[in-house]
This record gives structure tokens, C-alpha cells and sequence, in this order.
């Protein structure tokens, strides 16, 4: 009993010790560094060392060093593990890096070392991880609104602008994939009148899983004979319903697109089932990050309208109400022609 | 032996009642269910969780309780596909299988021989190798999503027949891996008809230290089981990635729940010594036309989980009752006797 209550006790106290530590807010000009540029160390954390979305990032890095000359390098934990990547920024930490750029496998669970790097002098910035306090600034490759229009903008093309559509998402609880579909949804209510939201069916789950999204695909199909499109978001609903369409005997009748990676898609892109998928290119979002990190270090203003120097990163905006997440427009359409340019 | 059987009420006619009644509910709400190509659909789908659940069953009506399938699977096809992918080889896909096959035995074993002849818990050892397995697949061989060796991808896009709907238009092709799941019902009927093993593996779940003194050398049972299960597992691996073309180390993590609630659905008791066959079938069956169809019945998505909720805890709940009600009436019987 009295055991349990100290224990208590001291969960409670480190809660209390780590409020500061969430809260605080650093001024980014403060972190101007007096080192000459040569002496920089710039080091960005991936999710994931051995992931192929993050070594075609690292080709970003390596990219930057060699237009910049500036000592940057990627480092990452050997799988996408929370307390892995803490520990490789400990280690970075240690060895006196002057920026760590990194894309939080969770956010909150780097806040306590992300801090601790803050309160060193060490400028943080992070990628894909909006929600994170302890970093000067996070940048986006795309507003989720942004996104939305651009993946309605290659469905409507691939339906003529007319028919009846639905929305497909990995998991009804996945924010960034209603998001994305909500604001699809909406600029077709604005763009293309001849199309049609499905009342009874809006919005599909396929539990982030492939084989769920072919017989999801296949039970849309047989049982809405007017359904012509589907608005994918997951990466994994193009090919899923793709097959489906192949079986089904609908190429050409009915349509799909979602956010998608090359390798997968590759056989619907070719067959002419699929004519697009959306991409954003980690290797972009890798030379972005450094770039802001170098803007820092230098003691840059970052404002409205800055150039990240990536492909689609060149005029940043905050996002609403945010002094410190950056949104660019940096998504590629994936078609048959540039498929194989990749590698993954 | 006989007597108490024929006293047992058993609980597929619930189960078969149940399918029939939701096919008549889907039918009349889509007037897709009894079409050639939704039927061709749902066969497809039924192929893999009917492969895990032959050796789900199995498991608990030995006694024991096996979690680790879907790991040993999601490994063994793994390990197959990469090294198939690595060496770039071309020919048969019956490689494949065997390959993945006998890892799944090989790690299968390792669960029979813990339980077997360490005597420890089933459901400790599968949830430990379960995460083991997993463990080693993400850590050791970095897995991701992956493509398939063409050997994989053409056994993919074998078809045994198409079915045509010939108001829609639309087709659809069963796939050729449904050939294995019959060859694996055959395979398991014969097992536990004709076989003494099989009768062992009743014999064990009924009553382990009467099955001993029969005779029956349990630890070796036991070792034969699990790596009977691990092969099934190994081999239902390939046949699900070459289904989709894509080997997704995550694809089939998860669904042993879903298995073991089928195979209970069907009658299979819990506590060991029954089930049968065609109840896992009529389980698996259930849940897969579930699974599958709540779009055709109109059910929208954010639903669709309380619906699958609810007839789980009723069809299991159902089964269950049956079973408690035929023990109970057996106990009175015996006192009475």
C-alpha cells in the first residue's frame, strides 16, 4: 500500500517536472550559430534506416552535402521503433551535432529528448510530425487539404468528370486519410457538379490492408453497378481495388487513384487500369528539412513564401494559426511513363 | 462413447441455420449474394482463414490453444519470398511451398516440443514464439512490403474457372489455391477418421492422463500436432501472398482471432476433445460471408465492427450454451447411472 503510494507519487512528480519541458517555447533567431559553416554537423534521423522510402531520402542528403558542402549525414535506427529513435538522438546529442532534422516514428515520444537537444542549442526540425512541441519547426510536403484536391483532380480526370464515386479509407480513425478524402469530397462539390458522392456507401474502410481493399473493392462494385470511381487515400487501396477492376471485367468502366508507391502500382500503371497515383518524393523532403535547418543556423527569418530549395518546396506557407508548421505543394503525379524511376 | 455423442446436441445446425438465414438476408437486400461470381468471391475469400482454421481446430481439440499461426506464416513466407526474390528463381511454384512448408514445420516444432515435452502452457508458448517469430521477421530480415518472385505472381493469376454474372457483366475467377484447402480437408479427414494419431488428438483433449494410460504417447502427439499445424501455416502463407501478388509482412497478423472465434463458433469446444470438421467450416464460413458482405447488406463502415461484434458474441455465446447444456445433461446421466 504504501509502496503503491509512492509510486504514485512519483509518476505524478515526473509529470510535473515535464510540463516545462512540453511547454516551453524557444525563439528559432536565438539559434544562430557562431561556428564557421565548415564546422557545421547536421545530422537527419529517419523513421528507419533500412526502410526504401528512407534511403531514397538519404539520396536527398547525400544530394545536399554535395551542392552544399556542409557536413550533413542521415542516421537512423535499424527498424521504426519509438524508443530505438530516441536513442540514436541521444547518441547524436552526445556527439555535438549542431541540428538534428527528424522524422518521429512518435512525436510524443521524442518530446523528453527533442528537449533535451532544445535546452543544448541544438536546432530541431521535424517532418511529418505536426503535433511535436519540442522542435523550432516542422515542415510538411503538403497541406492535407492540398492533397485532397490534387487526388480529386486525378480521379475526376480518369472519369470524365461524371459518375458516381466513393471515398476509401486505411482505418476510419486515420486523421491524415479523412482528411484528405473530406477535402477531396469537397472540391468535387465545388469543381465537378456532374459527379456524385455515393450517399449509402461514403466512405469505406480497408484496414490498411490490401487483400481487405480488393474485397471491399469487389462488394462496391457488385452491389452499386453505377459506381464509377473510387478515391483512394491509402497507398495500399489502388492496387487492392485495381485488381479487383482487372477481375471484375471493368478496366476502362471504372476508376481508382490514392496517394501510392511506384513498385506497387507499377503492373496496373502499365496495364492502363490505373492512369495515376500521388506521390511525394522523401528524397525532396530530406533536402527540405536541411535546408531549414541550414536557414536556422545561419539565422535566417523563415517567413511566408521561403524557398526550401526542394521540388515542390520552394514557396512554404504556415500553416493556419501556426508560427512553426510549414506547408509546401510538393506531391508527383506517378504515371506509366515515370514509374520505373524510382527504384522503389 | 457413442451414447454420449448422439446426446450431445451439437451446434452446427445453429451454425448452418445462421448461414442460411444471413445468405437470405443478403440476397434480399442485394440481389448479388446467389450469383455466380459472389459465390466464386466468397470462396476466394474463405481459402486462407479456412487453411488456419483446419489446424486452429485441430489445436484446441487437443486441449491446447495455438496464437501463433499467423506469425509462423507471415515468417515463412517471408523468408521464402525474399530468398525466392534474391536468387531470382523462376521455375515451379511447388518450391515455394515447400520451402515455406517447412519452415512453418520447423517452427511449428518448436511450439509441439515445448508443450510436448516441456509441458508447458500452449498458450504461453504460442503468444511467446508468436512474438518470437514476429520479433525475428521485423528485426532480423528488416521486413517490408515486398514483391513476389514470378514463380508466385503467375501461380497468382491462376484460375481454375470464371464465373460470369450475366446481368452485370462482371467476372470473377476462383483461384487455384482453393485446391489446396480441399486437399487439406481431405488430408485432415483421413487424419483424424482412420488414423490412431488422429483418435490421439481427441483422446489427449478429452482427458490427457487417461489418454497416457491408454497408451497414447502424448509428448509425441503433441510434437506431430503443432508441426502438422506449422506445415498448414507455411504453406497458407504463399497461398495468401500470391493471391494478391504482394508480400505483406503484416497481411495476416491479426487474424487469429478472428480463426479462433470461427473455429469456436463452429462447435469446437473449447476445453478440448471436440469439434469436428464440418463445424469449423460452417464457422469459418459464417464469418467470412460476414466479413464480406456488410456492403452488399448496406451496412456503412462505421458500423460494420459492432455488427461483426455482436454476432460473434452471440453465435460463440450460442455454440457455448449448447455444449455447457450437453455436458451438464451427460453429468446428470452419469450420477444417475
Amino acid at each position: 500500500m504504501k509502496r503503491s503510494f509512492v509510486s504514485v507519487l512519483a509518476v505524478a512528480l515526473v509529470f510535473v517536472l515535464a510540463v516545462p519541458l512540453f511547454g516551453q517555447s524557444y525563439d528559432p533567431m536565438k539559434f544562430k550559430s557562431s561556428k564557421p559553416q565548415a564546422a557545421w554537423k547536421i545530422a537527419l534521423v529517419p523513421k528507419d534506416a533500412t526502410n526504401a522510402w528512407f534511403v531514397r531520402m538519404e539520396s536527398g542528403v547525400k544530394r545536399y552535402a554535395k551542392d552544399t558542402g556542409i557536413n550533413v549525414f542521415q542516421k537512423g535506427p535499424p527498424k521504426t521503433d519509438a524508443a530505438m529513435q530516441a536513442q540514436v538522438i541521444e547518441d547524436l546529442i552526445a556527439q555535438g551535432v549542431d541540428a538534428i532534422c527528424v522524422v518521429p516514428v512518435d512525436p510524443s515520444a521524442l518530446e523528453p529528448v527533442l528537449g533535451k537537444a532544445l535546452s543544448k542549442g541544438i536546432v530541431v526540425i521535424d517532418h511529418e510530425g505536426a503535433s511535436q512541441q519540442n522542435c523550432l519547426y516542422d515542415i510538411e510536403a503538403f497541406s492535407n487539404e492540398g492533397l485532397g484536391q490534387a487526388l480529386m483532380q486525378v480521379l475526376a480526370k480518369s472519369m470524365g468528370e461524371k459518375g458516381t464515386y466513393t471515398t476509401m479509407v486505411g482505418n476510419v480513425t486515420n486523421a491524415s486519410h479523412n482528411e484528405w478524402a473530406d477535402a477531396g469530397v469537397a472540391y468535387q462539390k465545388a469543381k465537378y457538379p456532374n459527379m456524385t458522392l455515393l450517399a449509402a456507401e461514403p466512405r469505406v474502410e480497408i484496414m490498411d490492408n490490401l487483400d481487405t481493399a480488393y474485397q471491399r473493392a469487389k462488394e462496391l462494385f457488385k452491389k452499386y453497378p453505377d459506381l464509377k470511381g473510387i478515391f483512394g487515400t491509402s497507398s495500399l487501396s489502388t492496387p487492392g481495388t485495381a485488381r479487383a477492376i482487372e477481375e471484375l471485367g471493368l478496366k476502362g468502366k471504372a476508376f481508382v487513384t490514392s496517394v501510392g508507391l511506384p513498385n506497387e502500382n507499377k503492373p496496373y500503371l502499365k496495364s492502363g487500369t490505373v492512369q495515376a497515383v500521388m506521390l511525394w518524393d522523401s528524397a525532396e523532403a530530406g533536402y527540405a528539412m536541411l535546408a531549414t535547418a541550414v536557414a536556422v543556423l545561419k539565422g535566417e527569418k523563415i517567413a511566408n513564401g521561403i524557398n526550401l530549395k526542394g521540388k515542390g518546396w520552394e514557396s512554404m506557407t504556415f500553416a493556419p494559426e501556426s508560427t512553426k508548421v510549414l506547408l509546401g505543394k510538393s506531391w508527383i503525379s506517378i504515371t506509366k511513363d515515370n514509374v520505373d524511376s524510382f527504384g522503389f | 462413447m457413442i451414447s454420449i455423442r448422439s446426446m450431445t446436441r451439437r451446434s452446427e445446425p445453429y451454425v448452418f441455420a445462421a448461414i442460411v438465414a444471413l445468405s437470405l438476408l443478403i440476397q434480399a437486400r442485394s440481389g448479388q449474394f446467389f450469383t455466380g461470381n459472389n459465390l466464386v468471391d466468397l470462396a476466394r475469400a474463405l481459402i486462407v482463414p479456412a487453411l488456419f482454421s483446419i489446424g486452429c481446430m485441430l489445436v484446441i481439440v487437443s486441449g491446447g490453444i495455438d496464437v501463433s499461426f499467423t506469425a509462423i506464416a507471415s515468417l515463412a513466407m517471408y523468408v521464402t519470398d525474399k530468398t525466392l526474390l534474391a536468387s531470382g528463381y523462376s521455375g515451379s511454384v511447388l518450391l515455394a511451398y515447400a520451402m515455406s512448408g517447412a519452415l512453418g514445420l520447423l517452427m511449428g516444432a518448436l511450439n509441439g516440443g515445448l508443450i510436448g515435452f516441456l509441458k508447458l502452457p500452449t498458450l504461453v508458448v504460442t503468444l511467446g514464439t508468436g512474438s518470437l517469430f514476429t520479433g525475428v521477421m521485423y528485426g532480423v530480415f528488416a521486413a517490408s512490403a515486398s514483391d513476389v518472385p514470378p514463380a508466385i505472381a503467375a501461380h497468382g493469376k491462376q484460375t481454375l474457372f470464371t464465373a460470369v454474372n450475366l446481368e452485370s457483366g462482371l467476372t470473377s475467377n476462383m483461384p487455384s489455391q482453393v485446391l489446396i484447402l480441399v486437399g487439406a480437408l481431405v488430408l485432415v479427414f483421413l487424419l483424424i477418421r482412420y488414423t490412431m494419431l488422429g483418435r490421439g488428438i481427441y483422446a489427449i483433449g478429452g482427458d490427457e492422463a487417461a489418454a497416457e494410460r491408454a497408451g497414447f504417447s502424448v509428448a509425441w502427439i503433441k510434437l506431430f500436432l503443432y508441426s502438422f499445424v506449422g506445415l498448414l501455416a507455411g504453406i497458407t502463407g504463399v497461398a495468401r501472398i500470391s493471391m494478391i501478388s504482394y508480400a505483406d509482412p503484416s497481411t495476416m497478423l491479426g487474424m487469429e482471432l478472428t480463426v479462433i472465434a470461427a473455429v469456436v463458433l463452429g462447435g469446437t469446444r473449447v476445453t478440448g476433445g471436440l469439434g469436428t470438421l464440418t463445424g469449423t467450416i460452417f464457422g469459418v464460413t459464417l464469418m467470412t460471408i460476414l466479413a464480406n458482405s456488410l456492403i452488399l447488406i448496406g451496412i456503412p463502415t462505421y458500423w460494420s465492427r459492432v455488427f461483426t461484434g455482436a454476432v460473434i458474441i452471440v453465435g460463440t455465446g450460442v455454440s457455448a450454451r449448447q455444449i455447457g447444456s450437453a455436458r451438464r445433461r451427460v453429468r446428470t446421466l452419469q450420477k444417475e447411472a
